[in-house]
């Protein structure tokens, strides 16, 4: 066993610890009674941990041990329902290493001390605009970004905007006389979600002529790590079908013996594991830094989307009355799978990126 | 058995892949293709049995059987992988699927060396098919319902058996010489323990098979009825009474078998070519948001299972099991060649009916989605498949069974 496997098999051990312990149902419950609900002491204690640091470059002050780092603990963040800015910190540092840039936004991202977000989606459109009605002129930004996770506790965004030369990748600070953030309630107020207007705020331009190549890799990335986190929520969710489906008796047997029941759990496995399989291959694909990572984080989102989403609808389904109640767990998994499926843009526009690009696809022999 | 003879014993998998290759360029399109247009079925055989007798000629037929029987001598990734090489010719290997991928490796565990130095060469070579006589009008999924009786008997000093009754759906039997078999020689138990397993040649006096005329009309599954067959107690496979374990055995024996990434349909890449011509009320097929879900939804499939696939042969590589998730594949691959062919069609409108004579499944779309019907139930149908997944990977119950334990002359 090599070294990195060693130390990410303690990373995962060690999350999945913290998180048992600290990813209570009356926790969970508690985040979501407000709008922009955001758990600081955990993000505290995991940020001396290092998990912020774990995919950012060692030179950027993380420690280098890549994207794998970084899925490992989305899918168990995934599996509790807990919500960390892990993956801004992480797209962002790559953003930022990718242009040549010696920002000191990373190294602070990576220690936790500033936390990012990523805010590409807006207003009216399903997924990632290629045409932003943001503009960026002279430095400044004016427009709005519509709903993005963790825009309400973060410190710096990562967002594309227009420019007179095509689509700019930029970093704005958020604390800044320019910046407002509109926090509302939605279906998942532990995200930690806002609308963001920028009225003259400053920003700095962190791609290198190429915006929106620059921005479609950032999505992607971001979209691999996100399938992660929902493979960790579907399997929690079909763990959880299971024991209840063995557990609970009607007409004198447990209703797991019924086919309809059978049959149900058992096509929530195959989408879990078409989902896995699309995350793993993607996640590869961007070592390879290949031509094809945009279509393979395409195939893990669309997976991740449908598996979770199946998954934890079905689950309610089977807890029968009792999934319906604020008490019961399945709740979290319901809200968290749609506020997954929203932000970074939704199935639609994915599908769409994918079915573009399939004659790429069988070139490369992906 | 000895495989000390293996040549490049230090040879790569991807080198083996390469030398696969090369073998195959030099040697299927004589076999493939064009060489198969307007053939009749039994030219078709001939060929097929040609290109067997050319891969044991070079060690590539049966390849994790011994040498010294007529195999390759080599690992189940070298059989993988040549496997997935060759799906790339369309060759006639079809006839020989069943014959070398059940019955011959069975006959390697129970029979004597004798029986198998006689029998196997000609298998291995392709000059004798072999069938598997499992399934009959009431035993499909449920196979330990079986009837077919076999009652001990002795014939001009021979001790054996006497089979009586009918199979059904089996596989090439019009052109087998040998066939293994499922008995029930104890009705008075529980229908699992009743059972015995058996070798049979297929010219025995009392056997008649009789070809189905399946809808999409080809004709490689038989109805094979027994009456009065002789069989030699030597011909018996395993301990009497013990006919169900073996027949599992037989089923479970290639842990990984391949097949390709449309199960014999149209790939993908063919389907949206032909959106890309295909209109819908004057716009391109491939703009329309049903065809492209399709699409997308396909291909999402497809990395899945190639990411299943690839962890499959690492597993088996590093002398592991291959996770349970490979059960999902023919599952999904049945249902989408299904449905990508009723969708092709569509976008073709009224002339999508055309069945044209002398295409195939891979080739045509009415071929392949009037043939898929098949691929969802042989092999495990569709509910099968997800019981198995929900009862031996989920751990949920079984169904209720109300037959379980009864003697079978007294279950209803």
């Amino acid at each position: 066993m090599s070294d990195l496997s060693e130390m990410l098999q303690m990373l995962a051990d060690q999350a999945e610890r913290l998180l048992d312990d600290r990813a209570t149902g009356e926790h969970l419950k508690s985040l979501l009674e407000a709008p922009g609900s955001f758990d600081h002491e955990l993000w505290k204690q995991c940020a001396e941990l290092g998990w912020p640091a774990a995919a950012v470059e060692e030179r950027q002050g993380g420690l280098g041990l890549g994207f794998e780092a970084l899925s490992l603990l989305n899918e168990k963040l995934g599996a509790h329902t807990v919500s960390l800015p892990l993956i801004p910190a992480a797209v962002i540092a790559d953003a930022l290493a990718q242009a040549g840039t010696d920002d000191p936004s990373a190294a602070a991202l990576a220690a936790g001390e500033k936390i990012g977000c990523l805010a590409f989606g807006e207003v009216g459109e399903s997924g990632l605009p290629r045409s932003p009605t943001l503009r960026l002129d002279n430095g400044k930004l004016r427009g709005v970004k519509a709903l993005a996770p963790f825009a309400a506790i973060a410190d710096i965004a990562l967002c594309h905007a227009a420019t007179d030369d095509g689509v700019a990748l930029v970093l704005v600070a958020l604390d800044q006389p320019g910046v407002t953030r509109e926090i509302m309630g939605t279906i998942d107020n532990a995200r930690a979600a806002a609308t963001l207007r920028f009225d003259q705020a400053e920003a700095v331009r962190i791609d290198q002529g190429e915006g929106l190549s620059a921005s479609v890799r950032a999505a992607a990335l971001a979209a691999i790590a996100t399938a992660f986190e929902q493979v960790g929520g579907t399997q929690s969710c079909l763990a959880m079908a299971v024991d209840y489906a063995k557990e609970r008796i009607v007409f004198g047997q447990p209703i797991g013996k019924f086919q309809a029941v059978k049959h149900k759990l058992s096509d929530i496995y195959t989408d879990l594991e078409i989902a896995r399989g699309c995350a793993i291959d993607a996640l590869a694909s961007v070592g390879r830094d290949s031509v094809t990572l945009p279509a393979m984080a395409a195939m893990a989102r669309l997976a991740g989307i449908r598996a979770y989403e199946f998954a934890s609808r079905e689950t309610i389904q089977i807890y029968g009355g009792i999934g319906v109640t604020w008490e019961a767990a399945p709740q979290h998994h319901y809200r968290r799978s749609r506020a997954l499926a929203l932000e970074l843009g939704a199935a639609p526009f994915w599908r769409e990126l994918l079915v573009d690009d399939v004659f790429t696809l069988a070139e490369m022999g992906e | 058995m000895s495989d000390v003879e293996t040549p490049g014993a230090d040879e790569t998998l991807e080198e083996y892949r390469a030398r696969a290759r090369r073998w195959l360029a030099q040697h299927a399109p004589a076999f493939s293709g064009s060489a198969r247009e307007g053939l009749s079925p039994a030219e078709d055989l001939e060929l097929g049995r040609a290109w067997q007798r050319r891969k044991a000629e070079h060690g590539y037929a049966c390849i994790t059987l011994p040498r010294i029987h007529g195999g390759g001598g080599g690992t189940e990734l070298e059989k993988i992988v040549f496997a997935e090489e060759e799906l790339r010719y369309d060759l006639p290997t079809l006839y020989f699927s069943v014959s070398l991928g059940m019955p011959v490796p069975m006959m390697l565990r129970y029979a004597s060396p004798d029986v198998v130095e006689r029998l196997l060469p000609p298998a291995i070579r392709g000059d004798d098919i072999w069938c598997q006589l499992f399934s009959e009008p009431a035993a499909g999924s449920d196979l330990a319902a079986l009837r077919t009786r076999a009652t001990p008997a002795t014939r001009d000093g021979v001790e054996g058996w006497v089979l009586d009754g009918q199979k059904v759906w089996t596989s090439w039997a019009q052109h087998a010489a040998w066939g293994i078999i499922v008995a029930r020689s104890d009705p008075s138990v529980a229908k699992h323990a009743g059972l015995t397993f058996f070798y049979l040649n297929m010219k025995s006096p009392g056997i008649e098979v009789r070809p189905i005329r399946k809808l999409a009309g080809e004709t490689e599954i038989n109805e094979v009825f027994l009456n009065d067959v002789f069989v030699p107690d030597a011909q018996r496979m395993g301990p009497v009474g013990a006919g169900f374990r073996v027949a599992i055995e037989t089923l479970m024996i290639e842990r990984y078998s391949v097949s390709d990434e449309s199960l014999s349909g149209p790939t993908i890449e063919k389907f949206v070519s032909f959106a890309e011509t295909a209109r819908v009320n004057g716009r391109a097929a491939l703009e329309d948001g049903e065809v492209r879900a399709l699409i997308a939804d396909t291909l999402v499939e497809r990395q899945g299972l190639r990411s299943i696939h690839r962890r499959a042969l690492e597993a088996i590589g590093a002398g592991r099991e291959p996770g349970p998730e490979g059960a999902i594949r023919k599952l999904l691959l049945g249902r989408r060649r299904q449905q990508i062919g009723a969708v092709a069609l569509d976008l073709m409108g009224p002339a999508g009916a055309v069945l044209t004579d002398g295409l195939t499944t891979v080739q045509d779309f009415a071929w392949s989605w009037m043939d898929s019907p098949g691929p969802r139930i042989a092999g495990g149908t569709d509910e099968i498949l997800r019981n198995t997944i929900a009862e031996k990977v989920l751990g949920l119950p079984q169904d209720h069974r109300p037959d379980k334990g009864v003697p079978f002359n007294q279950s209803r």
